[in-house]
């Protein structure tokens, strides 16, 4: 791969690396996971960037990448215990501290969805469309509006 | 609390940001924090078994013991060292479709079959070691007791490589079954 793509893919990264920062957080619970699982979906795009011809959004490549990435790489086992009763009670509007608490219990309630459900509703709150969710993880269109609805109801009651 | 509130949250969520240096060292398999890992047990096995299929007829006086055994050690090690190899090319490449569903099934077929090669050609790997150095020998109490804990460490080895393999064949496999469910039950 030549200097002139490289420099492309770069700046193509530059510019959508939240989508991997959010779904490092989403599939890993601790610091060093998530910065190992970045590090492998950066790789994992730049060893795909040659097929990728643009025929599709930047976002629907990096998402289907990143996602297949964290799903199915290997993970180390680990002893994790948690609590999770003690989540805040509500969802407060704005304000900066508090949009992290909302981050912070938003992404505390993933960790009760699988790893096929986190894909699906990764996708559905980015906004993508019914037919772009259904085209990234081979389900039909159907099925993908009854998944995203019980994952919906299912993230709801986690919630409250 | 609503949908929108929940999607509002996730398209403004923080995000750490990395330096286009960053990126660029991530592009790099050598700062690959688990490729970079399984590449160099690879190499290091590699090198080592290569040097050793090299010197061990001299070294361990393949001469003196017939020509089957030394046949089998040879065709082990070959194996052994490719499926390293192969091993490594396939775990390098988790993308192998054009969406989700085809990728997952693909990969778990994949890792599956590397799974039982990987096991079978280990377990033989230490079979064949143990037998080839322990043929020709005149057996004591003290040379049985060893050999029965080399064997009992053979056999814990591929017991804990097995749950390893196992524990992420049966991850893949429960992602497979998400996608073929129609979602209803």
């Amino acid at each position: 791969m030549n200097d002139k793509m490289e420099k492309e893919f770069l700046k193509t990264i530059l510019d959508n690396q939240s989508i991997i920062y959010k779904i490092c957080r989403m599939y890993r619970d601790s610091k060093e996971d998530q910065e190992d699982l970045y590090q492998e979906i950066v790789y994992q795009l730049w060893k795909s960037y040659p097929s990728f011809k643009n025929e599709s959004k930047v976002s629907s490549w990096i998402y289907r990448i990143a996602l297949n990435t964290s799903m199915a790489v290997y993970r180390k086992s680990k002893l994790i215990i948690e609590y999770y009763e003690d989540f805040p009670e509500h969802i407060h509007p704005s304000g900066e501290e508090i949009v992290s608490e909302n981050e912070e219990r938003l992404f505390s309630a993933f960790r009760f969805l699988s790893d096929f459900e986190k894909a699906i509703i990764s996708l559905y709150l980015e906004d993508f469309n019914y037919q772009e969710i259904a085209e990234i993880t081979g389900l039909t269109e159907n099925n993908t509006g009854v998944r995203i609805s019980r994952i919906k109801n299912k993230l709801k009651k986690i919630l409250g | 609390m609503e949908i929108n509130n929940i999607k509002s949250i996730w398209q403004n969520a923080s995000a750490n940001s990395k330096s286009e240096l960053e990126l660029k060292r991530m592009t790099n398999v050598i700062n690959h924090p688990s490729l970079k890992k399984i590449r160099t047990k690879f190499l290091i096995e590699t090198i080592s078994l290569t040097f050793f299929l090299f010197i061990y007829y001299d070294w361990f006086e393949g001469n003196t013991k017939p020509f089957y055994l030394n046949s089998l050690l040879a065709t082990i090690l070959l194996a052994y060292i490719l499926n390293d190899v192969f091993g490594y090319f396939l775990i390098s490449r988790p993308i192998r479709g054009e969406n989700l569903k085809i990728s997952i099934e693909k990969y778990y077929v994949r890792i599956k079959r590397l799974s039982v090669y990987s096991l079978s050609i280990s377990f033989l790997y230490g079979t064949v070691m143990i037998y080839y150095f322990s043929s020709g020998l005149i057996f004591n109490n003290k040379k049985l007791f060893i050999l029965a804990g080399i064997v009992i460490f053979l056999l814990l080895m591929t017991y804990f490589s097995y749950r390893t393999w196992n524990r992420w064949i049966k991850s893949l496999k429960i992602q497979v079954n998400e996608f073929i469910s129609d979602g209803i039950n």
